[in-house]
Parts: structure tokens; C-alpha cells; sequence
């Protein structure tokens, strides 16, 4: 049965090609079909790894604390201005929020400036970064090469891009020493984090950088929670704890809301920050945004997680339109087929009695009219898609929508296609071979 | 040895309420090398007997040996093998497939063979029979491009590419002028005198059942007469010819 496939599918080809308007137009259902399902397929998952890659780098899991309240505000909108940058965390701060807070899993004091660095005689302006062992857990940098500073040691870990600026691109500078200002450090390990600017800072323990810089207090605390979507919670406990150390009244003003409603009292001098809140602010330099995003009461409990799940629905939604013009496309493309084999049948009945008289049997013939509607559904695939890869590529340009078009993808769109072909094609060919051989000669 | 043995054949269809008789009984012997001219008017029962002979039907009631086995009960699928290696087919419309060259319009029966013949094969053998038709300068032609004689003598090279000892042709003339029918006449004379293949030839035209060594005329699904007949020769010129040479 299978030994003629070469015979038939030629006998197909050929005959679709005598009629080439009328297979063209009977693949129109099947070619919108395929593009659409490759599309639905390209844009689905296109969104879903851009979605993922953001988790991923974003860290969803973290919670900053800042010294200093940059609310903006003023009279003019009924909001209470922050009270600026200030130096208002101290290392108890950090202590109590890890003792009082639950589901904290890594936290980190954290103070920066930005000073010269001297490998040799080389120089470079960066920033520095003093922060505990437990930064590096908090971000899960991989160490690539060498390993963490230990506590308070005078060792620092670089990031990939200074290290490549400072040593030569690519170099392992694992065991040199560099020195910042007039302490002399041993690198110990090179980041390639993503996140942030970590790529060209020079990271040191805290202590060292608190002496350096006379400090006694700390800039930020970078908490990482145990578990993903806690960080909005986690970071209202904070808020508490750092109220009642700090003196402040609960519910501080922010929002013009409440504003207006009179609750608050004096404003917190410090900053809560989810890495949601931070990641929808990033690249948000016109001041309106910028006010508007950060003023925007309760952004901070926007997680990720909540992120992911829009863009999600986002993509959810565009996929069940096109889940649903590719279906009702392939089946009305399937019932096109169907109806033009069963013409097929109907124009070649004397074909099909000489064939049968000629020592077919009734599952040759139904296997060459099978072939036929399944070598005109695969067609029609092939070229939708061509077409639904132009068309990803250009919805993906025009939306700005992240696409990817991966072979699973095409090999799938090709599969339905043919599915499509073969249980559309069942009836006909069945219709063909079952024609009464007798019959099928006497017609003219 | 006779080739084919039919037993009290009978075969009923039920048209509407009705319920006719195509073949009232028919029972008969075809030796091998035997050129059998068929007639009768139609609805005399010739075609269904054409069919069951042609194994293209079953009969309803009696018993059809063909070479020496019982077919008349055999399952579809038996008896497409038997229409593929032992008979060959001759329509009278020639029922070439159009658009399709002259050699795979020959090749058709081979494409059915069990097991599977290869490509190289087929194509050989479709040509050799082509060749015996005198048609392989013109193995690539389609149908269209060929002469009413030349599709029959394609038709003929179909029937004949898998080698079957029976030929059934059925009305092979009833679409061709007189001398092209002579000269199909005169190839199957040729292929029961050089090959030995039996012919069953089913016409409602005299002259050209007088090409046969024997005659059966069927009436109302019976036999009628079965004689012997002095084949008539196809370098005698055709009765038309003859009054319009008279003219």
C-alpha cells in the first residue's frame, strides 16, 4: 500500500496541478490556517520567553530598601514632598527587619560611591559597591570565574566589564590586586550578573567601604525572599519595622488620596522598592512618567509575578484570536478540500473504474485519492507557511511583540496541515473506492 | 483445457421494485486460444456476462472457473488480482487516462501488481508492449495527440502489459471507422494465433464478430447459438467498402 506512495503522490501532484486556479483556491482555507497557527505559535511563545527572560533577570524575588524618601510632590499637587537623600539606615535597621520580617532568605547592607580604581598603571573611574556575602546569593550570581569576598576581608569581586576593561578582554583576573583610593584589594571573583549596572562595579565588603568613606550608616538594604511574590509583603513589613524605629506614624502620606483624606502624618525617610517597581520605572526619564510611577500609590506591590501574568493574558488573549481564526480556517479549509476531492471523485469515476479494472483494490484507490487530499492540504501548508512567517515577523515589527518561530513551531503547523489533509480526505477517498467498478466504466 | 467454465450463471439486480434478469441461466465452455465473438442487442445480457467474465461482478446464483478455479465467490480483493495478472481489458471508449503519455496509460496494471514492481520495470515492460502495437515512437504522447486506432492499439498494449491469458473486449470497434476497426481486428486475430490468448469479444455488430472462431449470440440473458465460425479474414475488405467501391 505504502510502496506506491512515490507513484501516487506524482499522480497528485500532477493532478492538482491540471487545475492549478481551483487547488489554489481549495488551499486558501489551509494556507490562513497554517499562518495562523504559526503566527498563534511565534507570537505565544515569543512573549512567553520575553516574559520569562525579564523574571529571570529582574530577580523577582528582591526588595530594596533606600535611605532618604525621593517622593516628589509639592504643594501644587496636594502631595507631601520626601525628605530627599539622607543617611537614615544603620546596620540595627538591617538587623531588626531580619530578625522581625519573615520569609526573608538573603539581606545585605549596601553603600556606594564612585571613585578611580588603579590595576598597575591602569586607571578607571567606577563605581563601588560595599555590600555583605550574602549580595551575591541575593542577585545568585554566578561566580565565573573565582567565588564571593569574605566578610569584612580586603577582598572585592568585579564585574565582567570593567574586569575586561581593566585586564583585557576575556582575562581571568582571579588572585591580581587592584587598588581604590589607598586600600589595596584582592580580586577573588568576576560577575557577569545582568542585573543592573553590576557589570562594571567593583563590589567590596561594606565594612571596608563604611571606613573609607567615614560612614556610619548604610545607603540601602537588599533584602531576596524566600519565596517569589512575597516581596510586596515583605516589603509593608519593612515599612512597619522601619516606622517604628524611626518614629514615624504608620501610613505615611504619599498619594494625593490620602493626601486629601488627612491620614498621614509625617513623612517616612526612607524608600521601599520591589524590583517590580523598579523595573517599570527603569527607562522612564521623562519627568511625568517618572512622577506619575512613582507616586502612584500601591505600585510597589506590583510583583512580577503579577507582571508575568498580564503580559501572560496579553498573549493569552491574542493566542485563543488567532487559536481561533486557525481553526475555523483549517476547518473550513478541511471542508474545501473535502469537497473538492469528493468533485475529484466524481470527474475521474471512469479513471477509477479502468483503474480498478486494471487490478486495483479498493485500498489502492482510496489510497491515491487519500494521498491526493493530503499532498493538496500539505501544500496549501507549505505556503501559509511562508505566509505566517512574513506575517509574525511583521506583526512581531509593528507591535514591537517579541517573536520567535522555532522548527517544534513549523514542524507543528505542518503536522496540522497534514492531519487536516488525511481526516478530510477519509471520506472521499473512501467514496472512491467503494464506486462500483461496472458503474464507474459505464459513465461517460 | 478450457479456460473458462460457467455453470448455470444467473444474475439478478433489483432495480426498484423490479426485479430483472440479466443472465437466465448460462452455461459454457472457452478453451484456451479460442477467439469468442459475443453478440446480442442490448439488454440481451452480453455486458453483465462481460462483467462477471471480466471478474468485475459476482454472479447470483451458479459457478464461473477461470483457469480452472472457482471465482464466483472470491472477496473484492482476490479478485482484483485476478483482473490484474490474468485479464486484460479493452473498452470501447479506449478509457486512456487523459493527460498521462502513452507509456504510463500502459503502465496502469503494473502499478497494481503484487508484489510491487519496481519503476525500471514497469517502464520496460510498458514499452515492450507499446513496441509490439508499433506505438513506441509515440510513447510520450497523450491521448489527444494520438489517432481513435492508436488509443485503441495503446488501449490493446494496456491490456496486454501484464501478459493474462484472457482478453475481454467490449465493443473494441463501436468507436472507430471501418478500417481502423479491421485493424484492431486483425491484432487480436494475431495475438490468438502467435500468443495463444483467448479473446472474448463482446459486439452487437455481425461483421465484426465474424472475426471470431466462434459465435454465441445471447438473447434475454441466454444463450441463443453457439457456433463455430470460419474467422473472416482482415485483408477481405469491410461490406461498406465493398458497395462503396460498387458505386
Amino acid at each position: 500500500m505504502f510502496a506506491l506512495m512515490p507513484v501516487n503522490i506524482r499522480l497528485a501532484l500532477r493532478s492538482l496541478s491540471r487545475n492549478r486556479l481551483r487547488t489554489l483556491l481549495t488551499m486558501l482555507g489551509m494556507i490562513i490556517g497554517v499562518a495562523a497557527v504559526l503566527t498563534m505559535v511565534a507570537l505565544g511563545t515569543g512573549a512567553r520567553a520575553s516574559v520569562e527572560g525579564e523574571v529571570g533577570s529582574a530577580g523577582t524575588k528582591l526588595v530594596f530598601v533606600h535611605s532618604g524618601n525621593y517622593i516628589r510632590g509639592g504643594a501644587s499637587v496636594g502631595i507631601e514632598e520626601g525628605s530627599g537623600g539622607a543617611d537614615t539606615l544603620t546596620l540595627a535597621d538591617m538587623n531588626a527587619i531580619k530578625s522581625e520580617v519573615q520569609g526573608i532568605k538573603f539581606i545585605s547592607p549596601g553603600l556606594s560611591t564612585r571613585t578611580s580604581v588603579t590595576v598597575g598603571a591602569t586607571k578607571a573611574f567606577a563605581k563601588i559597591e560595599g555590600v555583605a556575602p550574602a549580595y551575591s546569593d541575593a542577585y545568585s550570581w554566578d561566580l565565573k570565574p573565582g567565588k564571593m569576598f569574605e566578610d569584612n576581608s580586603s577582598q572585592a569581586v568585579v564585574g565582567r566589564a570593567l574586569a575586561d576593561q581593566l585586564f583585557g578582554k576575556g582575562s581571568n583576573p582571579v588572585g591580581k590586586s587592584m587598588q581604590i583610593r589607598d586600600q589595596v584589594f584582592e580580586i577573588v571573583g568576576v560577575t557577569s550578573g545582568e542585573s543592573e549596572d553590576h557589570k562594571d562595579t567593583v563590589f567590596v565588603p561594606y565594612q571596608k567601604l563604611q571606613s573609607a568613606l567615614g560612614m556610619q550608616n548604610i545607603k540601602e538594604i537588599v533584602i531576596a525572599a524566600d519565596k517569589a511574590g512575597e516581596a510586596s509583603r515583605i516589603g509593608e513589613d519593612v515599612k512597619k519595622v522601619l516606622r517604628k524605629r524611626h518614629g514615624q506614624g504608620n501610613g505615611a502620606a504619599k498619594s494625593y488620596l490620602s493626601a486629601q483624606a488627612g491620614s498621614g502624618t509625617s513623612p517616612d525617610d526612607f524608600t521601599v522598592e520591589t524590583q517590580a517597581a523598579q523595573a517599570l520605572t527603569k527607562g522612564l526619564y521623562t519627568p511625568a512618567a517618572a512622577f506619575a510611577l512613582a507616586n502612584l500609590p500601591k505600585l510597589d506591590e506590583v510583583n512580577l509575578e503579577e507582571m508575568a501574568d498580564t503580559l501572560d493574558h496579553a498573549s493569552d488573549t491574542m493566542t485563543a484570536l488567532l487559536a481561533s481564526i486557525a481553526g475555523v480556517s483549517l476547518i473550513v479549509g478541511g471542508i474545501g478540500i473535502m469537497n473538492i476531492m469528493l468533485v475529484s471523485v466524481t470527474e475521474r469515476t471512469r479513471e477509477i473504474g479502468l483503474r480498478v479494472a486494471s487490478g486495483a483494490r479498493s485500498s489502492d484507490v482510496a489510497m491515491q485519492f487519500l494521498i491526493e487530499a493530503v499532498t493538496l492540504s500539505v501544500l496549501g501548508g507549505l505556503i501559509g507557511l511562508v505566509l505566517g512567517l512574513v506575517a509574525s515577523r511583521l506583526i512581531g515589527w509593528s507591535l514591537a511583540w517579541p517573536v520567535s518561530v522555532s522548527f517544534a513551531a513549523m514542524g507543528l503547523a505542518m503536522g496540522i496541515a497534514a492531519a487536516v489533509g488525511l481526516v478530510f480526505g477519509i471520506y472521499p477517498a473512501r467514496r472512491a473506492s467503494l464506486l462500483d467498478p461496472i458503474d464507474a466504466l459505464r459513465t461517460e | 483445457m478450457s479456460i473458462i467454465s460457467l455453470q448455470g450463471l444467473k444474475k439478478t439486480y433489483k432495480l426498484g421494485d423490479n426485479i430483472v434478469q440479466a443472465l437466465a441461466g448460462v452455461t459454457l465452455d472457452i478453451a484456451q486460444g479460442e477467439f469468442v465473438a459475443i453478440t446480442g442487442p442490448s439488454g440481451s445480457g452480453k455486458s453483465t456476462m462481460m462483467h462477471i467474465l471480466g471478474c468485475l461482478d459476482r454472479p447470483t446464483e451458479g459457478k464461473y472457473m477461470l483457469n480452472g478455479k472457482d471465482v464466483s465467490s472470491l472477496p473484492r480483493d482476490e479478485l482484483a488480482d485476478i483482473r490484474n495478472k490474468q485479464i486484460g481489458f479493452v473498452f470501447q471508449g479506449f478509457n486512456l487516462l487523459p493527460r498521462t503519455t502513452a507509456v504510463e496509460n500502459v503502465e496502469v496494471p503494473l502499478l497494481y501488481t503484487r508484489p510491487v514492481m519496481p519503476a525500471a520495470e514497469r517502464r520496460e515492460r510498458a514499452m515492450k508492449a507499446l513496441t509490439a502495437m508499433g506505438l513506441q515512437d509515440r510513447y510520450d504522447h497523450h491521448p489527444n495527440q494520438l489517432s481513435g486506432g492508436q488509443q485503441q492499439r495503446v488501449a490493446i498494449a494496456r491490456a496486454l502489459v501484464n501478459e493474462p491469458t484472457l482478453i475481454l473486449a467490449d465493443e473494441p470497434t463501436g468507436n472507430l471507422d471501418t478500417k481502423t476497426s479491421i485493424e484492431v481486428m486483425r491484432i487480436l486475430q494475431e495475438l490468438r494465433e502467435e500468443k495463444g490468448i483467448t479473446i472474448v469479444l463482446i459486439t452487437h455488430e455481425p461483421d465484426i464478430a465474424a472475426y471470431g472462431t466462434r459465435i454465441i449470440a445471447v438473447r434475454d440473458g441466454k444463450i441463443l447459438s453457439d457456433e463455430p465460425n470460419t474467422p473472416r479474414s482482415t485483408l477481405e475488405m469491410a461490406p461498406e467498402q465493398i458497395m462503396v467501391t460498387a458505386n
